[in-house]
């Protein structure tokens, strides 16, 4: 019981931090594709900067949760995977897209035609996988996904083209822009770019408004289209619920006073009480109504060397991930070797 | 296509794509180590100049294969959910650890390809030790993974249901020392060869001068070096075989009957039906000895198992010698390539025809590379966990796989091109002067710069 929710924590851990960090690579590939006027230019320079260093490492999360749920919950994700095949499929295509277009980007020297045709490419796919990914995520809250007898009993379009999945889709999709127009306000201050600054500010604010908006209309939506995670939620996440939308207002708030960093820790936070609140309302589910935490956990022993993994995995992963952003994203990042 | 055939294809083509952005992946991190500090030990440009610039075609390099690594971590699900169901328990771990390699290996690059002007030269350096370590773990991991499905432990069967699971076991199976070995072998050998064929053909061009004469040497190094044990290793995998997997190394061989003293055979084509190799080049007792070490030993054929558990012998026969063939190929080109640099007292040959030799080396290490995944993994059907589950049982049930198959062998086709593309242009950006800080002044500041569209 507890060896199981430890697992399913550590998970859960790995869901938010890519929400939080891969989240806000896609959130810069829409800010790059709704880049317009004179400061277009600088817009998408900056997000190309600010990616470069890190975007392979935050995608490892991903990995992480995909290979987590296989080893921990094995039963989920041959479910899901049957179940979402399409929207998963589709999201697969994005995210390839998304990576390699960035790279060939960036890497394509002197041939603008080139560059711009996939800076196009990875703009358009950093907007569709969250929007995808984001409606797979409603499709597992809905409860629409029917286990009988072992097989998946769900057409290839059920879940995950509702109004409630595309209000969430929406919500990905927004929250992502969000996360990134926060971190690009200091990714922008530290060029001394005010102009940026400021345009990056109204933004975030503008697209966390959004994001209130559609996840006040998913809430609203879902007695009527995921009953079980309304009910779920009635029961147990309300506090959790109420401390995202404090935590939002703070985030909202230090943006209107400029506090920028203290803005990236909230808004940070906030995604992880999203997705806790998500979580602790769909308990003791992992797909409703059939695949439970417990009829789809794998044996003691396996949760058990996982763990032991995952703890020596993170005594060198907690450095080097601290040594990466320190270099490029601390607060006083290491500076050009020049400037010293 | 049926649904089981739109899978198996879209499962091969997406390794078989992903492998060759993995091997290089594992290869180039630890040329890159050596090459900057020689570099950097003996403030020597023309290497510091090379390390620039494979530098930059690794990034590349790495951002595909980390996309269609991803690909390939989904389809264990999309496409083979009931093989997912049933092993992610026992063998989930060497996927799990492997994404911590993976984790290390994208932060170290990361900080290896954006911080050349941000890391003191040494810190840069040493930065690129976590890259290749994590890249030889994580092909390690992996492999236990496929190691496992040739040789499953670490599970009991009672009754249909999984039980007595031992993670750790089954990552340690039999097969793993072998496969793994070979495999990491391999992504040195596949590197070696590839960089030195590209530095042969800029030679035959009709570049001179140290900086290719430089990057041909530092390639038929490692390639030379890690041939032989390669195939030292190979010849292990093949007698392990024997007992471990009969019918692999039956159709790998090309034995259909049982025989006494059977002859090694050479190419050549395999009538299943009448258990006849016509054209093949045949050394009498060869397999006996080589298997057995005995002219006189019994090796199974295919007729002692019953027909259902054939794999296609017409293709493993040939994807097999096809890698041999290819392995003794390197092997003669390496050996006679550093035979002529010593005996020329260090002169770098420029013999053209020896040029040709070397660049053949580069196309053939990735067939061999491919060739060998064929044996492993058309060698182990039709299961797909030896003994345990058949791959027919383990397909998905979802529609559309033919749609599937198409959408991302198109996308694989868009991807081949447009990178093959990239490197070309990189491979004519003119070189810097070879000078310690006109080097080290040809900034990655445009990987710095990066983004924008102008
Ligand atoms: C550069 C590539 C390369 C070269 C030159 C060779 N191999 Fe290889 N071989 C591989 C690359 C490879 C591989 C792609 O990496 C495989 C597939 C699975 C594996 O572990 O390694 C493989 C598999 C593989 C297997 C099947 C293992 C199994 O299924 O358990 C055998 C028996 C051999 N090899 C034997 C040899 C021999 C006798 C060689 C002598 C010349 C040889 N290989 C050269
Ligand atoms: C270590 C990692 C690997 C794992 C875990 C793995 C796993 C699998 C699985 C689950 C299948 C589908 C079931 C089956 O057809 O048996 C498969 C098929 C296949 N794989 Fe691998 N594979 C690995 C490496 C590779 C590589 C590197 C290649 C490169 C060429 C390759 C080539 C193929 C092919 C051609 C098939 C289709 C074979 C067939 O169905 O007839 N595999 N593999
Ligand atoms: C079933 C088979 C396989 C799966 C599921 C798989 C999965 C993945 C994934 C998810 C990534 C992306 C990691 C990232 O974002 O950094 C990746 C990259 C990589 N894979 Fe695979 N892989 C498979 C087969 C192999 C094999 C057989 C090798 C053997 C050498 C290998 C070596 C690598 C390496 C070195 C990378 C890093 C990317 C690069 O260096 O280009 N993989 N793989």
């Amino acid at each position: 019981m507890i060896l199981t929710y430890t697992v399913l924590g550590v998970l859960w851990l790995a869901l938010i931090a890519y929400a939080a960090l891969g989240g806000a690579d896609f959130g810069g590939g829409i800010w790059d594709l709704l880049a317009t006027g004179p400061l277009a230019e600088r817009q998408r320079r900056l997000v190309g900067q600010a990616l470069g260093p890190v975007w392979e490492t935050n995608h490892v999360w991903l990995i992480f949760l995909i290979v987590g749920l296989f080893v921990a919950f094995p039963l989920a994700f041959s479910v899901l995977s049957t179940a979402l095949f399409l929207p998963f499929t589709l999201a697969l295509i994005g995210i390839v897209l998304r990576g390699s277009a960035f790279t060939f980007r960036a890497y394509a020297a002197q041939a603008v035609g080139t560059r711009k045709v996939w800076g196009r490419v990875f703009s358009s796919a950093s907007t569709i996988t969250p929007f995808l990914l984001g409606t797979c995520a409603a499709a597992v809250a809905s409860g629409e996904i029917h286990v009988v007898g072992g097989s998946v009993q769900t057409l290839i379009w059920t879940g995950w083209t509702t109004p409630f999945a595309l209000t969430i889709g929406a919500v990905a999709l927004a929250l992502c822009a969000t996360l990134a127009a926060i971190y690009l306000t200091i990714e922008a201050r530290a060029i001394n770019d005010t102009e940026l600054t400021e345009a990056f500010r109204l933004r975030a604010i503008v697209a966390g408004a959004i994001t209130a908006v559609l996840g006040a209309l998913g809430i609203l939506l879902s007695p009527f289209e995921a009953p079980l995670l309304w009910n779920g939620m009635l029961a147990h996440a309300i506090p959790v619920v109420i401390l995202t939308m404090l935590v939002g207002l703070g985030a909202a708030a230090s943006l209107l006073r400029r506090r920028y960093r203290l803005a990236r820790v909230l808004v940070v936070i906030e995604t992880g009480c999203f997705f806790a609140a998500w979580g602790v309302s769909q308990l003791p589910y992992l797909i409703p109504p059939h695949v439970t935490v417990e009829n789809s956990v794998s044996p003691a022993i396996t949760l058990e060397e996982f763990l032991i993994c995952v703890a020596a995995g993170m005594i060198l992963l907690l450095p080097s991930l601290w040594f990466l952003f320190h270099v490029f994203k601390g607060r006083n990042p290491v500076p050009l070797i020049e400037e010293k | 296509m049926t649904d089981l055939l739109a899978a198996r294809a879209q499962m091969g083509t997406s390794l078989a794509f992903h492998i060759i952005f993995s091997v290089l992946g594992v290869g180039l991190p630890l040329l890159l180590c050596v090459a900057e500090g020689f570099a950097l030990r003996n403030k020597d440009a023309v290497l510091m100049a090379l390390t620039r610039r494979w530098t930059k075609a690794f990034a590349v390099l790495f951002a595909i294969g980390a996309v269609s690594g991803t690909v390939i971590s989904f389809e264990l699900g999309l496409l083979w959910p009931t093989y997912t169901k049933y092993s992610g328990a026992i063998i989930g771990i060497p996927f799990a650890l492997e994404g911590f390699a993976f984790f290390l290996e994208a932060i170290f690059l990361g900080l290896y390809l954006y911080g050349w002007n941000r890391l003191t030269p040494r810190v840069h350096w040493l930065c690129s030790f976590p890259v290749w370590i994590s890249g030889a773990a994580s092909a390690w991991f992996i492999v236990s993974a496929n190691s496992w499905m040739n040789t499953p432990t670490g599970f009991e069967i009672h009754n249909g249901q999984v039980t007595n699971i031992n993670p750790f076991q089954a990552m340690l199976n039999p097969s793993t020392p072998y496969e793994t070995t070979h495999m990491i072998l391999a992504c040195y050998v596949v590197t070696g060869f590839a960089v030195a064929a590209v530095y042969a053909v800029a030679m035959l061009r009709g570049k001179r001068g140290e900086y290719y004469r430089r990057g041909l040497l530092l390639g038929m190094a490692m390639g030379a070096i890690a041939i032989p044990l390669q195939i030292f290793s190979g010849d292990l995998n093949a007698r392990f075989l024997v007992d471990a997997q009969p019918a692999k190394l039956a159709a790998m061989e090309g034995v259909i009957h049982t025989e006494r003293g059977a002859p090694l055979r050479i190419g050549g084509l395999v009538d299943p039906t009448t258990g006849e190799v016509k054209y093949a080049l045949e050394i009498p007792n060869g397999l006996s000895i080589l298997a057995k070490g005995d002219p006189n030993a019994t090796i199974k054929g295919l007729d002692s198992m019953p027909r259902d558990d054939w794999p296609n012998v017409a293709l493993v026969h040939p994807s097999f010698d096809g890698m041999v063939g290819s392995g003794f190929y390197m092997l003669f080109i390496g050996l006679v390539f550093w035979v002529v640099y010593f005996w020329r007292k260090r002169v770098v040959p420029e013999n053209r025809v020896l040029l040709w030799g070397v660049v053949l080396t580069g196309p053939l290490s990735f067939l061999a590379l491919e060739l060998g995944w064929m044996v492993t993994e058309l060698g182990r059907q039709p299961w797909v966990i030896y003994n345990f589950l058949r791959t027919k049982d383990a397909v998905t049930t979802a529609p559309g796989l033919n749609y599937s198959f198409l959408g991302f062998s198109a996308l694989y086709v868009v991807l081949a091109v447009t990178l093959i593309i990239l490197l070309l242009r990189l491979a004519r950006e003119p070189l810097p002067k070879m000078e310690w800080s006109e080097v080290n002044q040809e900034q990655m500041s445009e990987a710095e710069e990066k983004g924008g569209e102008k």
